[in-house]
């Protein structure tokens, strides 16, 4: 992982908080890469002792969060009431549930109910 | 087969060809290879009963894999390896793709914006485009139904319902053909076409193959194929200290030296399971995507999708070995009717059968724990499979 090109820019929050080193590191290349998000930030969430990220998708201007986490992990209430107060309260953060086999499953949490758009 | 034949060229084309080409390049099951005999067994041979095959030597492509700990995971770089263990067997996953590593062939086709060929990733994104034009038509066409009926209610006539999309029917309206890319106008692109692939450096390709340690542990315990480098030394790992390391991932991030070897290790329940389905000649992939743990294709995801989706439920042979555990196993605590009425519903809709494992985890009273030194105390394990299927009286009788 240390010579891959994106250590260098997750390399403090690798060493803060190891037990989501996985799931950080998949999440940020997947978004910068894959996804080709853009003005993709590293952001620190010490209250669930992780990393988050903010950018925007292509060819759009909204600002999104993003947290990543691990299949194996069991998240309460609580823990997305303190994300949600951490990044700032956006209107929805996305939840990045990362595998072993470096499929990541993305859900969208609102902090209340929302109506479908279409 | 007249019908499709007639579909030709390259690209995606169902059909013959397309099937052909998977059958040639997916011919092989497992990384291993062994050689058909080239002539047919002497008379001496079929009398003493001997077969030939079993003196020729078996085609072992001693592929090669670095050890992630952060990611529990085993990373192959090199193309040929990579090749073989996908095209073998469909082992692994590209971490920037969603099956095959592509994501550099990707990047080439948003640069060249040639996209003749396609990638899965591509033809994906071309149907969600679609399924989301379908959307908005038919939201339309309900919103433009309602104001109608309305309008023809106030002035007492008949209403005059416009026709509403179903997903049958519709068809996606012939739109400019946009090739994949997002990043540059068409026109500004023809222009600087050539000098950009002249300018601009060649793209270095940081996708890796990802195979998970179930895997990793299948392929160099199993068919002895996989030699798994240590990170920090990239020193081949001998299969003791592999099979240390594989248990160690799961305690805590760095791991605890002072926890005893266990039973119900993740890496060990999930292992048995995986070991199992794969030795009756199953492709075994991850199943997030459908909410369960496996998911079972015949022959390969290029060929059909997955008809079994499996859900690895583990069973403590004595339950004070679950009250002392440092693990906390998914699955092994008993479900709610809901939580499995979800998952067949989830299943059901996407045509695949759900599968519930159950993995028997011995009982320390029972079993020493010095067998965890070596993979022999995986013959202590078993397993028993359940299907699921959803059964509504009122419509299945006969």
């Amino acid at each position: 992982m240390e010579s891959h090109p994106s250590y260098k820019a997750l390399e403090p929050l690798l060493k803060t908080y190891p037990h989501a080193a996985g799931a950080l590191f998949q999440t940020y290349n997947d978004l910068s890469l894959a996804q080709q998000w853009n003005d993709l930030e590293v952001m620190d969430v010490p209250e669930c002792s992780r990393g988050a990220f903010r950018g925007r998708r292509p060819k759009t201007d909204d600002l999104l969060y993003v947290i990543p986490c691990s299949l194996s992990e069991s998240l309460s209430m609580s823990w997305f009431h303190q994300a949600f107060e951490r990044l700032g309260k956006p209107p929805h953060i996305y939840l990045a549930i990362n595998t072993e086999d470096s499929s990541i499953v993305y859900y969208k949490l609102s902090p209340g109910i929302v109506k479908p758009p279409v | 087969m007249s019908s499709n034949r007639s579909r030709r060229g390259g690209g995606q084309g169902k059909g013959g060809g397309r099937r052909f080409e998977n059958n040639r390049i997916y011919a092989y099951p497992l990384p291993l290879i062994i050689p058909t005999p080239e002539e047919r067994p002497s008379s001496l041979y079929k009398a003493l009963g001997i077969f030939k095959g079993l003196t020729a030597e078996v085609l072992n492509p001693h592929c090669e894999g670095t050890f992630d700990v952060a990611t529990r995971s085993i990373w192959v770089i090199n193309s040929r390896d990579i090749q073989i263990l996908w095209r073998r067997g469909f082992f692994g996953k590209g971490d920037l793709s969603r099956s095959e590593p592509s994501w550099h062939a990707r990047q080439m086709n948003i640069r060249k914006l040639a996209g003749k060929r396609m990638t899965s990733e591509e033809i994906r994104e071309k149907r969600r485009q679609e399924r989301k034009q379908f959307k908005l038509d038919r939201a339309k066409a309900l919103a433009d139904a309602a104001a109608e009926a309305d309008a023809a209610f106030r002035e007492g006539r008949e209403a005059a319902l416009p026709a509403i999309p179903s997903g049958a029917t519709w068809k996606p309206q012939p739109s400019i053909p946009d090739a994949i890319p997002e990043t540059l106008p068409l026109d500004e692109a023809e222009d600087q076409d050539a000098s950009v692939l002249e300018d601009v450096e060649p793209l270095e390709d940081v996708e890796h193959l990802q195979l998970t340690i179930q895997e990793a542990f299948f392929l160099s315990w199993g068919l002895d194929c996989l030699t798994i480098l240590e990170p920090s030394t990239n020193e081949p790992m001998s299969l003791q200290s592999i099979w240390s390391s594989f248990q160690q991932v799961h305690y805590t991030i760095p791991p605890d030296p002072t926890h005893g070897a266990r039973f119900d290790n993740p890496f060990l329940v999930h292992y048995v399971a995986y070991h199992y389905f794969r030795s009756l000649g199953w492709v075994v992939k991850g199943g997030i995507k459908f909410c369960v743990d496996y998911l079972l294709y015949k022959r390969g995801p290029v060929f059909h999708h997955a008809e079994f989706a499996v859900v690895v439920l583990p069973v403590y042979e004595d339950p004070a070995d679950q009250q002392s555990s440092p693990f906390s196993l998914s699955g092994a605590t008993p479900f709610s009717w809901s939580w499995l009425s979800t998952i067949n519903r989830v299943n059901s809709q996407v045509q695949k059968t759900l599968v519930l494992a159950y993995v028997t985890i011995p009982a320390r009273s029972r079993v020493s724990t010095d067998l965890l030194s070596s993979p022999a105390c995986l013959a202590h394990y078993s397993v028993r499979e359940v299907v699921l299927r959803r059964f509504v009286p009122a419509r299945m009788r006969d």
